[in-house]
């Protein structure tokens, strides 16, 4: 197993005139696990990937990908010989057949399991006769996808993979990405989809107006973060639970809800120290962080 | 594969292309050929060869600017560039494949219907002036050329199916009616042979390498710039 980073960027900018897609972006994906690339809608997500694979050239910064430089045309094209990408269009040659463009994009990789393409064609149910163009948006996801895992990449790069798939398609996508993974493939994929990102994910990176805000293990965070509802004969003033860690306190009649990141133990002895009628510390999912995490910044 | 990946992309233009070019100008060749009066034989075969290169001429132009388009710019606005750049490949190469595949269907297109015009002469049992058709060749393919490479680099600058051929037609429209004092660098007035008449419809003289090689040199330019922009444009 590899130990430097698959894809690794030191201050990535991106500006289109006076905005900026991108600022001084420190991204490290470790290889062999699955990292999740969170954000909303013009956070970055895409303009950041778009530069690790040469589509856009950044206007500042330096970035790595399986130890290749990104800015270098050369280290580009060995870039994409090691790399699949499924992006967020999902279009493909519309005047190829499915067959055509399988065969296509295997004369591009000497490492094409041609057997895995197969076995792939069939599970999808993708018509080899059937032109492009007359795939369902669907059906062009699982094309899209086939073509990527069966170049055999080491990094797999994916901007909003289960959009338009339906729940059987997401339950296939996310079962090829975990194989993918456990074959040696690392996984890098950007998503909306919180609750795919929960159940596959090791890593989750968080990008807001084009700055990383959060890089945990989906483990630690799991950890780390609490809530914690908390019941008062008389609510305390909130700046008294101001403390390290606390992310957010909300106030509702004699209720106070925190949620941390850390040091709950804290919180919960400052609550009983207000006389406390009721203490509960439940867990916070990646939903609530990712929104807390987002507001927060 | 590339190869493969723009012969998919174009046949279709390319076959009609093809069919439509060699049709209607043998039609045509045939039909003037069968109106042989009031002028002498042999002005009569000189006249119908200039008049199937005129023909060959305008509808090469129209094909030929429709068979260039596409492109990575072009694929951007139809969202596919995505998987194109993906792919190991150097944007010079997909350019530079690009270019070779327009001009190769391009030269088939000028040469095909000057083989089947000839196979009409044959069966007509005229004689055909091998002389003659090199030269229209030429002269089709050194100005054609100049317009191959404005196609290029249009369809590199502009988004939009359509936007680039009829932007190339625009600069066709414009060579059609330039002054007279541009005559020397217009390369559609090269096309039409007119400079290098002996007498009207009979071409003369030394073939112009010169002019030629000029044409050649800023077609050569225009799809140099056209890689330059698409190499430095972000996608």
């Amino acid at each position: 197993m590899t130990c430097s980073p698959a894809i690794e960027t030191a201050g990535l900018c991106k500006s289109y005139g006076s905005t900026r897609a991108v600022r001084d972006l420190n991204l490290t994906v470790q290889p062999n696990r699955i990292t999740a690339f969170l954000g909303l809608n013009g956070a970055g997500k895409s303009t950041t990937i778009k530069m690790l694979l040469g589509m856009i050239k950044p206007t500042a910064g330096s970035g790595t990908v399986l130890g290749r430089r990104i800015d270098n045309p050369a280290d580009s094209v060995a870039i994409r010989r090691a790399v699949a990408f499924v992006s967020e269009d999902k279009r493909l040659y519309s005047y190829m057949t499915v067959e055509q463009i399988v065969r296509f994009t295997s004369g591009f990789f000497p490492g094409w399991r041609s057997d895995l393409a197969a076995a792939l064609m069939r599970k999808y149910e993708l018509p080899p006769g059937r032109k492009v163009r007359h795939l369902s948006k669907g059906m062009r996801t699982k094309l899209d996808l086939l073509l990527a895992v069966s170049r055999h990449p080491a990094l797999l790069i994916l901007d909003e993979p289960s959009e338009g798939l339906d729940p059987l398609g997401i339950e296939q996508l996310l079962e090829t990405l975990v194989t993918e993974c456990a074959d040696g493939t690392t996984v890098f994929f950007s998503s909306h989809q919180i609750a795919e990102v929960e159940r596959i994910s090791d890593q989750v990176c968080v990008i807001h107006k084009g700055g990383l805000v959060m890089d945990a293990s989906l483990d630690a965070l799991r950890q780390s973060w609490r809530q914690v509802d908390i019941v008062f004969a008389s609510i305390p003033d909130q700046a008294d639970f101001q403390m390290v860690g606390v992310e957010r306190i909300r106030t509702r009649g004699r209720q106070m809800s925190i949620v941390a990141s850390r040091n709950v133990e804290a919180i919960v002895e400052r609550a009983r120290d207000f006389q406390a009628s009721t203490v509960d510390v439940t867990l916070v999912g990646l939903r609530e962080i990712f929104l807390q995490t987002v507001e927060e910044n | 594969m590339l190869w493969y990946k723009a012969w998919l992309e174009t046949r279709t233009r390319f076959l009609v292309a093809v069919a439509g070019i060699t049709g209607l100008c043998s039609y045509v060749v045939y039909e003037l050929g069968q109106d042989v009066t009031p002028r002498s034989t042999v002005d009569h075969y000189y006249s119908t060869l200039h008049s199937g290169h005129r023909l060959i001429a305008i509808m090469w132009l129209v094909a030929m600017s429709l068979l260039m388009m596409g492109g990575l710019v072009q694929e951007k606005a139809a969202g596919v560039s995505s998987f194109t750049l993906a792919l190991p490949v150097s944007r010079a190469r997909l350019m530079g494949v690009r270019i070779w595949a327009g001009l190769t269907q391009a030269a088939a297109l000028a040469v095909l219907p000057w083989i089947v015009i000839s196979a009409v002469f044959s069966v007509a049992g005229w004689p055909i002036s091998l002389f003659q058709v090199r030269f229209y060749l030429l002269l089709l393919a050194g100005g054609g050329i100049v317009f191959a490479g404005v196609a290029v680099l249009i369809s590199s600058l502009v988004d939009g199916q359509y936007t680039a051929p009829m932007l190339v037609l625009g600069v066709l429209l414009f060579c059609a009616n330039a002054p007279r004092s541009l005559n020397s660098v217009n390369p559609l007035v090269f096309m039409s042979g007119r400079d290098y008449m002996a007498r009207p419809d009979m071409l003369a003289g030394p073939i112009p390498w010169a002019r030629l090689a000029a044409n050649v040199g800023a077609a050569a330019l225009f799809m140099f710039g056209s890689v330059k922009v698409v190499q430095n444009r972000d996608f």
